[in-house]
């Protein structure tokens, strides 16, 4: 008993040990940034606690950018589990997002009061993110093509079908820019803050966060997907249906995009346009949400906390774009590190341990 | 109908193939000796960033190219080391490498570029049409009236097959992606075979990255890969690990490419069709090959699989 009490902590220590210098690393290469790009590292580092988490605007911006990184993040990690690599997150989110837009559109005239609007708008985008998801895996399914091209390839799909829905069929006439028409007021997710701008759209995703838990551990096909995730070949033999585990796994992977589309939508730009999952230039959700699942280790909590991490470095270096002039891309190389970094030890401990 | 067999379509056709079978000749170097780099993309856009610089400062797309080869290498030897000497999973390490790839390359242009008012340029590759065979109406004019890089990647082609099917040490190679257990029986050493095709397989992937600024768009833009490595990591699959067949798919995609390209640039049809739906058709048409030879394509044995010389297996 005392062995195992010792052991945990043991691994606990090791657990604080390996993310404290994935940390220290990524802030140190953070700071060679900050200089090169000629700041000052204290005021910088001052400069982005501030205004991520600081001030009430930066923290409501803060959560606003986390709803969308949990749900993407969620859906890769759900993916993972399962031994699936979803790496066609923005593409689920694009197609959330049309999902979302276009139902708002279809009821505009029905005059729905917003309690009954919203949750179809949201239903619309989980199922333009559910359909998806739905073709990698039949293709998976029926021809085994590696969901992870499918996944790439979709991504750019998606992306013309909204720059196409943004500039041609939705477009805004009045906004002279690839942007549809606002969507209509009864369709916005609410306010949570509303002086600050922070929407609901976290509470939905932390309410997924959980049910993701409660499904992963509590249901025979949470079992069944760990099962595969483990050992496909064991799980066969064990009487796993895989090519159904397949047709659960990632239909859901997209289901979870799609509803992190439709909240950006719904609750952030209320219209459909093309920066919806990271705006050019900037780092997209679908390329940090790999990373988050990583750091998080496909855990519903681990995922959870990681994405708090990336949301705050998010918000926070938008504002050192805007006074040092920092790319918004270099934000990816801070995660990058984090997750290269985590990997190293646990990796060196494995082969350590032989 | 005549658009489909334009002089011009097929030239251009070339100049888009260039960089997807060089980057997919590193890729199946790579994948030959048991390594998947699915961080390609990443690598790639190195690659462009290094090369486009380089070649502005130096005022030589050779030094250029140099360096962006050495680029791609470096980064993918760090895969090399996660993947053979800490045996982590590849596929994770891949795609940390892809975003690591990803973020670096605008930060670099960003430090060394600063925020200017006009982009910079860089003057893209002249053609250099081949005596005689360039002369050759139709094919020669297709074939041999292009840049020097493109003329490197039918060297290429042609070096990558005598080296993976009729060499000594491509056999190795090919030992190590089949079955590495065998290998290290007759005395090859796993690792430095693994780590050696990763060097070299990088280096292409970066000469393939530096292409596209120095010969399609004569500047760097965060998305200037735009999915092409992707697209090459599908190719070796296309190809079945063979680079003859890896060229012909090549052929094909850049085909598609190329077509889009010049039916977009068409005003009359951007009427009949949105120029949206014709940016996707590569990609579609991608999937759907991919549909056609996913099934029974057989990859190296020990693909993804890290070495152990003491598990017991």
């Amino acid at each position: 008993m005392a062995a195992g009490v010792s052991e945990k902590k043991k691994v606990a220590m090791e657990f604080a040990v390996t993310y404290a210098a994935a940390g220290a690393l990524a802030l140190a290469c953070g700071a060679v940034f900050i200089v090169a790009f000629g700041g000052d590292v204290l005021v910088a580092l001052g400069t982005v606690l501030r205004s991520s988490l600081g001030t009430w605007g930066g923290f409501a911006q803060t959560l606003n950018k986390f709803s969308p990184l949990l749900l993407a993040s969620l859906a890769v990690a759900f993916g993972m589990r399962g031994g699936h690599f979803n790496i066609g997150v923005d593409g689920q989110i694009y197609a959330g997002a049309i999902g979302m837009t276009g139902t708002a559109f279809a009821l505009e005239g029905m005059n729905l009061p917003w309690p009954v609007f919203v949750p179809l708008g949201l239903l619309g985008g989980i199922l333009g993110g559910w359909f998806w998801g739905f073709i990698p895996g039949i293709l998976r399914v029926r021809f085994q093509v590696s969901e992870i091209f499918v996944t790439v390839m979709l991504n750019f799909v998606a992306l013309y079908l909204v720059d196409y829905l943004a500039n041609g069929p939705w477009n805004d006439p009045l906004a002279g820019e690839a942007i549809s028409l606002p969507i209509p007021d009864a369709s916005v997710l609410p306010q949570v803050m509303p002086r600050a701008g922070a929407h609901a759209g976290f509470i939905i995703a932390l309410v997924a966060a959980v049910g993701m838990y409660f499904f992963m551990t509590r249901t025979i096909a949470g079992y069944e997907i760990r099962a595969v995730g483990d050992n496909p070949r064991a799980a066969r033999f064990g009487g796993i249906n895989v090519a159904r585990v397949t047709l659960i796994i990632m239909p859901t992977c997209g289901a979870l995009s799609g509803l992190a589309g439709a909240i950006e939508v719904s609750g952030f730009h209320q219209s459909l346009l093309l920066g919806i999952s990271g705006a050019e230039g900037a780092p997209n959700y679908g390329a940090m949400a790999i990373l988050i699942a990583v750091i998080g280790r496909n855990n519903p909590l681990g995922v959870t906390i990681a994405a708090a991490v990336f949301a705050v470095l998010v918000s926070g270096s938008d504002s050192l774009q805007r006074s040092i002039g920092l790319p918004g891309a270099a934000v990816f190389v801070f995660q990058a590190i984090i997750v290269l970094t985590v990997v190293f030890v646990q990796a060196r401990r494995n082969v350590r341990a032989g | 109908m005549s658009l489909l067999f334009d002089i011009s379509l097929f030239q251009l056709t070339m100049l888009m193939m260039a960089p997807l079978i060089i980057a997919c000749l590193g890729e199946t170097i790579i994948e030959r000796s048991g390594i998947l780099n699915v961080g390609i993309e990443g690598v790639v856009t190195l690659g462009s960033v290094t090369g486009f610089l380089l070649t502005y400062y130096s005022g030589s797309a050779i030094i250029g190219c140099i360096v962006a080869a050495l680029s791609g290498s470096v980064l993918t030897l760090l895969l090399a080391y996660f993947s053979v000497t800490l045996r982590a999973n590849q596929i994770v390490i891949g795609l940390g490498i892809f975003v690591l790839g990803l973020g670096i390359s605008p930060t670099i242009y960003r430090l060394a570029v600063g925020v200017v008012q006009s982009i910079p340029q860089v003057p893209t590759l002249k053609e250099i049409p081949i005596p005689l065979l360039g002369a050759i109406p139709f094919i020669g004019e297709i074939f041999f009236a292009q840049n020097g890089l493109v003329y490197m990647s039918y060297f290429l082609v042609a070096a990558v097959s005598f080296f993976l099917f009729k060499t000594p040490l491509g056999l190795r190679l090919r030992a190590c992606g089949e079955n590495p257990r065998a290998a290290d029986t007759v005395g090859i050493d796993v690792a430095r075979m693994r780590y050696g095709a990763c060097a070299v397989g990088g280096l292409f992937l970066g000469v393939a990255g530096a292409y596209l600024p120095l010969v399609i768009s004569g500047s760097f833009t965060d998305n200037i890969v735009n999915g092409r490595g992707w697209l090459a990591l599908m190719l070796v699959i296309f190809g079945r690990w063979v680079p003859v067949w890896s060229f012909v798919g090549a052929l094909l995609f850049a085909y598609v490419d190329a077509f889009q390209f010049k039916v977009n640039a068409l005003p009359q049809f951007a009427k009949i069709i949105p120029p949206q739906f014709l940016l996707m058709l590569p990609y579609v048409f991608a999937m759907i090959v991919l549909v056609q030879v996913a099934r029974g394509a057989e990859s190296p044995r020990a693909l993804t699989r890290p070495y152990d010389r003491e598990a017991r297996d």
